[in-house]
C-alpha cells in the first residue's frame, strides 16, 4: 500500500482521541486487583480482629501501601506514554519508600534495646514477603495488561514500576489480615514483598510489554 | 512544560494540527500524518542506510503505531519527541526481529544442492489473487475483501464484521503487506510470531528463501 493511501485510511473517520488513557486503563487493573487481592488475603489468612481497627496499625499499613501505588501508578502511567518525563514520580516513588523506613527507624528507636528484634522480626517475617508476592499477581498481571495496551517504550522500567504498583496493591490486601504491628516490620517485609513483585514485573517487561 | 525548542518549525507546524485532530478534525489529522510520514521517513532513512528498502515499510509500520496509540499522547510534550520516540521504538524492534532472522541463515557452504535446484516455475498460479487470498489470515482477508474489491468504507466494513474501525485499518494494512509479501517473496515483510500462520495452499509451488525452509 502506498504511505498516502495509508494515511488517508487512517485519517478517514479518526474521530476524537480518547483523553486520560493511561488513568482509564491502569486505576481500573489497580482496583480489581485491590478487590482480588483482598478476597485471596481474607480467604485464605484471615481478616485481623476487628478491635484492630482502632489503633494505627492497619492503617499505617494501608497508608504506606496507598501512598506507594499512587506514586508508582503515577510512575508507571509516565512510563506508558513515549517521551513523557519521568522524574519527577521517580522522586515520589522514592520519598515514600524512605518516609515509611523513616518512620519503621524511629519506632525502633523508641523500642527498649532487648526487644527490637523481636519488633523487626515478628511472627512472620519469613513468610510476609512471599504473602506480598503472592496476593500481588492478579494486580501484576492486570497492570501489566494495562501497560501493554498504552504505550511502553523502556519496557524493563515500565514492567518493574507496574511490578511496584501490583506489589503495593497486594501489600494492601495483606494488611487486612496481617498481624503485626511494628512499624519497623512494615517498613523491612513489607517493601521486600512489593521489590519482589517489583523485580518479577522487570523480568516479565521485555517480554510481555511488546508491541 | 516548554515546548523543546530543538523540533523548531516542524513543531511548530505539526502541533495546531495534532491538537485539532485529537477533538476530531479529519482533515488536520490527515495533514498532520502526512507531515509526519516525510519527517519519519527521513529519519529512518538516516538509520536504515544499509536497508532502503526497509524505510517505507518502517514508516507505514510507525504511523500505524502513531494511529493505534494516539490516546498517549500528553499534550505537554512536543507531539515530534513522542512520534520520534515511537518510531525509535518501532526501529529497534525491527533490529530486534532481523537479528533472530538472521541467525536462522544457513552458511551457504551448508546448504543441501538439491534445494538450490531450480523450482518448477508456476509464475501464474502465483499471482492467482485468489490463491495469495488464501494465504492471508481470515480476519486480514475479509477486511481486505470487504474495503478494497467489495468499496465498502472502513465504518461500513467495522459494523458488517462487528470488529472496530481500528481493527479494520490494522487488518486491511498488514493484509496489503503480506500480499505484497507473498508476490516478492521477501522474507522481512513480516515479522515472526506476530501472524504466524500455517503452510497455505501457497507452499508447495512457491519459491522460499532457503532459511525459511529448514525451519
Amino acid at each position: 500500500m502506498k504511505t498516502d493511501a495509508l494515511v488517508d485510511m487512517l485519517a478517514r473517520d479518526a474521530g476524537p482521541v480518547p483523553r486520560a488513557l493511561a488513568a482509564r486503563r491502569l486505576s481500573p487493573a489497580a482496583i480489581a486487583g485491590l478487590l482480588a487481592s483482598a478476597a485471596i488475603a481474607i480467604t485464605c489468612f484471615g481478616a485481623i480482629p476487628a478491635q484492630m481497627f482502632s489503633t494505627a496499625v492497619p492503617w499505617t499499613k494501608m497508608g504506606y501501601a496507598g501512598a506507594l501505588a499512587l506514586a508508582a501508578g503515577w510512575w508507571t502511567a509516565r512510563l506508558s506514554r513515549p517521551a513523557a518525563p519521568i522524574a519527577r514520580p521517580r522522586r515520589m516513588t522514592v520519598m515514600v519508600l524512605l518516609a515509611m523506613a523513616v518512620v519503621g527507624g524511629v519506632s525502633l528507636a523508641s523500642t527498649p534495646a532487648g526487644d527490637r528484634l523481636a519488633a523487626l522480626l515478628g511472627k512472620s517475617w519469613s513468610t510476609c514477603p512471599w504473602s506480598v508476592l503472592a496476593l500481588s499477581l492478579p494486580a501484576l498481571a492486570a497492570s501489566l495488561w494495562a501497560v501493554r495496551g498504552l504505550a511502553p517504550t523502556r519496557l524493563r522500567s515500565a514492567g518493574f514500576a507496574a511490578g511496584l504498583l501490583a506489589g503495593s496493591v497486594g501489600a494492601f490486601g495483606y494488611s487486612l489480615s496481617c498481624p503485626e504491628a511494628s512499624p519497623a516490620f512494615v517498613a523491612v517485609w513489607y517493601t521486600l514483598g512489593i521489590a519482589l513483585t517489583g523485580s518479577v514485573g522487570a523480568i516479565l517487561g521485555p517480554r510481555v510489554l511488546r508491541w | 512544560m516548554p515546548v523543546d525548542d530543538r523540533h523548531g518549525d516542524f513543531e511548530s507546524a505539526l502541533r495546531p494540527l495534532w491538537l485539532r485532530a485529537r477533538s476530531g478534525d479529519d482533515a488536520a489529522y490527515r495533514q498532520a500524518l502526512g507531515l509526519l510520514a516525510s519527517r519519519l521517513r527521513a529519519y529512518l532513512k538516516r538509520r536504515l542506510s544499509g536497508y532502503p528498502d526497509e524505510v517505507e515499510d518502517l514508516v507505514q509500520e510507525t504511523l500505524l503505531a502513531l494511529h493505534l496509540k494516539r490516546g498517549t499522547y500528553d499534550p505537554a510534550l512536543p507531539v515530534s519527541a513522542w512520534a520520534v520516540a515511537i518510531a525509535r521504538h518501532k526501529l529497534v524492534d525491527l533490529w530486534r526481529r532481523r537479528a533472530r532472522r538472521d541467525s536462522l541463515h544457513d552458511a551457504i557452504d551448508d546448504v543441501d544442492e538439491q534445494l538450490l535446484a531450480a523450482e518448477p516455475d508456476d509464475c501464474g498460479a502465483r499471482r492467482d489473487l485468489q490463491t495469495l487470498f488464501d494465504a492471508l489470515p481470515q480476519a486480514q482477508r475479509q477486511a481486505i475483501e470487504l474495503t478494497k474489491l467489495g468499496g465498502l468504507s472502513v465504518a461500513e466494513a467495522a459494523a458488517r464484521t462487528g470488529a472496530s474501525e481500528s481493527a479494520i485499518k490494522v487488518q486491511v494494512h498488514r493484509g496489503l503487506k503480506r500480499l505484497a509479501a507473498l508476490v516478492r517473496a521477501d522474507p522481512f515483510a513480516e515479522p515472526p510470531g506476530k501472524v504466524r500462520q500455517q503452510p497455505g495452499p501457497l507452499e508447495p509451488g512457491m519459491s522460499r528463501p532457503v532459511h525459511q525452509r529448514s525451519k
